[in-house]
């Protein structure tokens, strides 16, 4: 970046901050660089304009301690239609949609609850949203309740659409979970050339252009060079993406998820190809426990904000007809809200469920000393595959070691035990 | 009396698009705590000197 784009986003980023109180302080939106800033009630007081008296009527708690009075972000499937018909696709997208899915007016609705109650960004995703006609306009919405719209594309349909309308989005991301071949492997379908296509359209655009990766046994090998064309193309970030049971992606499970040796290595595996080729590297939520598991410092990964299972808490999402979830992977809960209901949901008791009740860990989770980071890991594939989504993360290297350890005594662990430690290796 | 300073609990880098999941920028795990001190405070400061107005009052 030259001094002059240096001064031109600074300058850019003037207005454009809000900020949310919460129990342990508030928290703070920076335009540039991009962030949201997590302060005490000490520095809130000290750099949030208006606060007047004691706006906080409870006692500071620490961050995590509580519910947040709010998501930061909110994830919405805008359609189920697509026609690539990937073999995994976690919505199980098919050319036809969903039943009664919204239309403009619905998800403006949706948007103008989120940014009432004061969330910070909404991705948006499908199906394909690129092919709805109105996805600008309610890109322009979005920011104007004051939330960031993102977005994910598989750049396989409506790119002269989406490049009219690239500069609402914060940020764009083109799925692309392999190169040349491997595309194909993972997809089952050969698509990598239309989807670089749009990724060098896209990027010709706008800055803010990453892939996002689902990384899967068969393309695990090849992040180093996923890493090196991101580079090749100057993009800027790679966010990896763990292989959820849901959706289509529910019976190719088996094929494609990462073995477990492949889980251990993934860590270094990412950080080597990110330090060598220069490119940032964001990894969803569900790989906090392949992260744990190599010891690194508690402390710094909570400065980055780096939680596992925030579902219900940090974010929600919503189907494509505006059904509430705690994940986009997940069913609505019992009662089936809607988006536009979350602020009377957000407060329910018992509200998303397990997903709020992880302190009620089970070993190996309990004595983990990550667990109030990662949360037990992700309930998608617990609910998968041990039928219980408070389950311990199946494939988490910890609960793998514990399974093998209670094997290794020969301990048979009776079967609601096996059923709430299923082993993945 | 002093007025304590308070302190950033943590930071969220960057933007989410994928509509799946949460993502987190992991790249400061390359370089280590310290680099993560030397940007905290600048990032302490920048807020600082760009106070803003919150958009929601009702603390949780």
């Amino acid at each position: 970046m030259t001094l002059r784009e240096l001064v031109a986003r600074v300058t850019a980023s003037r207005g454009m901050r809000r900020a949310r109180l919460e129990r342990f302080g508030a928290i703070v939106q920076l335009a540039w660089p991009r962030a949201l800033v997590f302060v005490d009630r000490a520095m809130a007081r000290r750099v949030v304009r208006g606060l007047k008296g004691e706006p906080w009527n409870d006692s500071e708690s620490a961050l995590g301690e509580h519910v947040l009075s709010a998501p930061l972000e909110a994830h919405l499937q805008l359609t189920n239609r697509c026609g690539a018909g990937c073999a995994g696709c976690y919505t199980g997208a098919s050319p036809a949609g969903a039943p009664n899915e919204w239309g403009l007016a619905e998800w403006k609705r949706a948007l103008d609850v989120l940014g009432a109650a004061g969330v910070f960004h909404v991705a948006l995703g499908g199906g394909e949203s690129t092919t709805l006609p109105w996805l600008g306009e309610l890109a322009a919405h979005a920011r104007l309740r004051g939330i960031v719209p993102n977005l994910t594309t598989s750049g396989l349909e409506g790119l002269a659409r989406l490049l009219a309308i690239a500069d609402r989005f914060g940020q764009i991301n083109v799925s692309l979970d392999g190169l040349g071949a491997t595309y194909a492997a993972v997809r089952g379908f050969d698509g990598f050339a239309r989807a670089d296509a749009a990724i060098r359209a896209l990027r010709a655009v706008k800055r803010e252009v990453g892939i996002n990766v689902v990384v899967t046994r068969r393309n695990f090998d090849e992040l180093a060079a996923i890493f090196a064309y991101a580079r090749e193309r100057r993009l800027s970030e790679v966010e990896l993406l763990r292989f959820k049971p849901s959706g289509r992606g529910a019976r190719a499970y088996d094929e494609l998820r990462c073995t477990d040796a492949q889980h251990r290595a993934f860590l270094p595996t990412i950080l080597a190809a990110a330090r060598r080729h220069r490119v940032r590297v964001k990894v969803d939520c569900s790989y906090t426990p392949m992260l744990a598991h190599h010891q690194p410092d508690r402390a710094l990964l909570a400065e980055l904000a780096v939680y596992g299972c925030t579902g219900g808490d940090f974010l929600v999402g919503a189907k494509a007809d505006g059904r509430l979830t705690a994940c986009s992977f997940m069913g609505s809960p019992e009662g089936r809200p809607r988006v536009t209901d979350l602020a009377a949901y957000w407060r329910a008791p018992d509200a998303f469920g397990a997903f709020r009740r992880w302190r009620d860990a089970r070993e190996p989770c309990a004595s983990c000393a990550y667990h109030d980071l990662c949360r037990g890991g992700c309930k998608v594939a617990s609910a998968h595959v041990a039928r219980d989504p408070a389950a311990p993360d199946p494939e988490c290297p910890r609960v793998v070691d514990h399974v093998r350890a209670i094997e290794a005594r020969g301990s048979v662990p009776h079967e609601r035990a096996r059923r709430h430690l299923p082993t993945l290796r | 009396m002093k007025v304590r300073r308070g302190r950033i609990l943590a930071i969220k880098w960057g933007m989410n698009p994928n509509s799946s999941s949460l993502g987190v920028d992991v790249t400061f795990l390359l370089v280590g705590a310290t680099a993560l001190a030397v940007v905290t405070p600048i990032v302490g400061a920048w807020l600082r000197w760009r106070r803003n107005k919150p958009d929601v009052h009702d603390a949780a």
